[in-house]
């Protein structure tokens, strides 16, 4: 039973998170179309960590991090713009190095809560009665007024990214979510800078298509392919993500025909404010790469 | 004796076919890829949920498949309530899903989890009205007398609106393409987000267990089951499950997911009055 379950692992596309740095954003989604690599959609489900360029020193940290939530054995494979057959090579090998090994690369962060426990108020956690608070430096939900009726509900924090898989590689928004509404968002970095070959039609399209769950459509679609998949276009609400009078479907429709989708300048939290979560991320996916870059730092050089 | 029989025919039944639905899905490498991993725990999760939530998965899947005729007037649970008994794994199905996303502790998985809560509801709800439709030119409630209703015609061509309503059913039943919101990708898989290791290998195998059974279940009210010339009847039962898990793998790669919001209005306003159409209309006929 044994042996039969390994002969199968070793068959099984290597499972991968992708923690993409600056300029290889196009390079690391074209490599994920390949049959023989998966990207996988939490650190939780990889074994290899493929960080794929320099990562900036801002973001070492949340790399670390990254790399804890990988389950052992684990191993990391650093991509400096070798060609794509010798890193899936290199992948290949140090998939079969772990199997051999018992554990792979050690933790690199300690496993402890971020902050010490700072016991305030009647429940030790600070904040008004059993809600709100930062018991071990973590913010805890706090009643605030719902956006859309006004009504009091919990608010949630959090801090998502920059190398979180549905968001642009080096974002990181910080998002108060109210169910998974947005209630607020601030942008705590920019996405890293990409060259205008992250901004193809088909590399854009095939984002929209893994948000809506069509991996395969969007492996076909970088594949050179039509997607083969149904209701694309009917899954994607009109006026979503309406900019200078173009929305989601019309840019997915360009993108559709192989035709780029220029965007002027948009206030991305604005955009973003009072979309649910899913709704958002869709936004996010229907910006080309380089508009979005452009709108995120304008608050910065304000 | 009989008993016996049937209850290993449950059992290889579920095994085989989640062999065929992970190679249909080309998950089996995975599977075993995934299972070489250690499992590791988030901060404070709620433990004994996290292990049972995937176990009660396949239970239900077990026991959904349990009420399903082998052969004619032959079923393991030969109960007269066996359209109840399924509707209860149903509905349970969604509790599973529910405690699975909650007991890791963390917000992605929170976030599907209550996703798939609110889109659960209104799919149970055709879900009872097809299968009561199906019930009705039977004029019972057990899955049984169901299948010998269609000696003469399959349900799928009395009630052409039910086999097209339940796939959907089927499809959120199994967290699969467009109805799988419990695990989407803007979510980073959801209620899966925190599983490694054997944990995460266990919630795949049941969901591919729980594919087999609502095929099955399928395949007996919409299309007689055991039912068929020349070949004996468990196996034309197996070839029509295998045939409708094929249909929902490629339902399920091929049709795009859209936001929770919106399938949500479409599931209250669309499919809902065309699920009671089916019920009245069925009605009708069978008076």
């Amino acid at each position: 039973m044994a042996v039969i379950g390994d002969t199968l692992a070793a068959r099984a596309p290597a499972a991968v998170f992708a923690a993409i740095g600056p300029g290889r954003q196009a390079g690391t989604e074209r490599l994920f179309a390949r049959r023989d690599m998966r990207r996988a959609s939490t650190p939780r489900d990889a074994s290899i960590l493929l960080v794929a360029g320099d990562i900036p020193s801002e973001a070492s940290e949340a790399l670390a991090r990254v790399h804890d939530q990988i389950p052992p054995p684990r191993a990391t494979v650093q991509w400096q713009g070798e060609d794509p057959d010798r890193i899936v090579a290199r992948v290949m090998e140090t998939l079969k190095d772990l199997r051999v090994s018992a554990t792979g690369e050690e933790n690199r962060l300690p496993d402890a809560p971020p902050n010490e426990w700072k016991g305030i108020g009647p429940h030790g956690q600070g904040g008004k009665g059993m809600m709100g608070g930062t018991p071990y430096g973590r913010p805890m939900a706090m009643t605030g007024p719902d956006i859309r009726d006004g009504l009091q509900l919990d608010r949630y924090s959090a801090r998502i990214g920059p190398f979180a898989p549905m968001l642009p590689p080096g974002l990181t928004l910080e998002v108060t979510l109210q169910g998974d509404v947005i209630c607020d968002v601030s942008i705590d970095s920019p996405p890293f800078a990409q060259p205008a070959d992250a901004d193809a039609p088909d590399l854009c399209l095939a984002r929209v298509l893994r948000l809506l769950g069509l991996d395969r459509a969007a492996d076909r679609v970088l594949g050179g392919k039509r997607p083969g998949a149904l209701w694309v276009q009917g899954a994607i609400s009109r006026g979503l993500g309406r900019i200078d009078g173009t929305d989601m479907r019309d840019r997915v429709a360009a993108w559709r025909k192989g035709e780029a989708a220029p965007l002027g300048p948009f206030d991305l939290p604005r955009l973003l404010i009072g979309a649910e979560w899913s709704e958002a991320m869709l936004i996010l996916a229907s910006l080309p790469p380089s508009a979005l870059i452009r709108a995120a730092r304008a608050p910065e050089a304000a | 004796m009989t008993v016996l029989l049937l209850v290993l025919a449950v059992c290889a039944t579920l095994l085989a076919g989640v062999v065929l639905a992970a190679l249909l899905d080309r998950a089996l490498p995975e599977l075993a890829g995934t299972l070489s991993r250690q499992r590791i725990e988030t901060e404070a999760p709620d433990r004994m949920n996290r292990d049972l939530a995937p176990a009660f998965y396949l239970a239900l899947a077990a026991v959904g498949l349990s009420v399903v005729p082998f052969a004619p007037g032959l079923a393991l649970i030969d109960s007269p309530v066996g359209v109840v008994i399924w509707g209860t794994c149903e509905a349970l199905t969604i509790i599973v899903v529910f405690l699975h996303g909650w007991s890791p502790n963390a917000p992605f998985p929170l976030i599907g989890a209550y996703r798939y809560a609110a889109i659960g509801l209104p799919v149970m709800l055709p879900s009872m009205f097809v299968l009561i439709a199906a019930a009705l030119p039977a004029e019972s409630l057990s899955l049984v007398a169901i299948v010998d209703s269609q000696r003469e015609v399959w349900n799928v061509l009395r009630q052409p609106l039910g086999l097209p309503l339940f796939l959907v059913v089927a499809l959120t039943l199994t967290l699969r393409g467009p109805m799988d919101f419990a695990d989407a990708a803007d979510i980073a898989g959801g209620t899966s987000a925190e599983d490694s290791g054997a944990g995460r290998a266990l919630w795949q195998v049941a969901r591919l267990a729980m594919l087999v059974s609502v095929s099955a279940v399928a395949a007996t009210v919409f299309l007689g089951g055991p039912l068929g010339p020349v070949l004996p009847g468990p196996v034309w039962l197996w070839l029509k499950t295998a045939a409708l898990m094929a249909v929902l793998v490629w339902l399920g790669n091929r049709v795009a997911r859209t936001t929770p919001s919106r399938m949500l209005t479409i599931l209250w306003v669309v499919l809902l009055p065309l699920s009671c159409a089916d019920l009245v209309i069925s009605g009708v006929v069978a008076l």
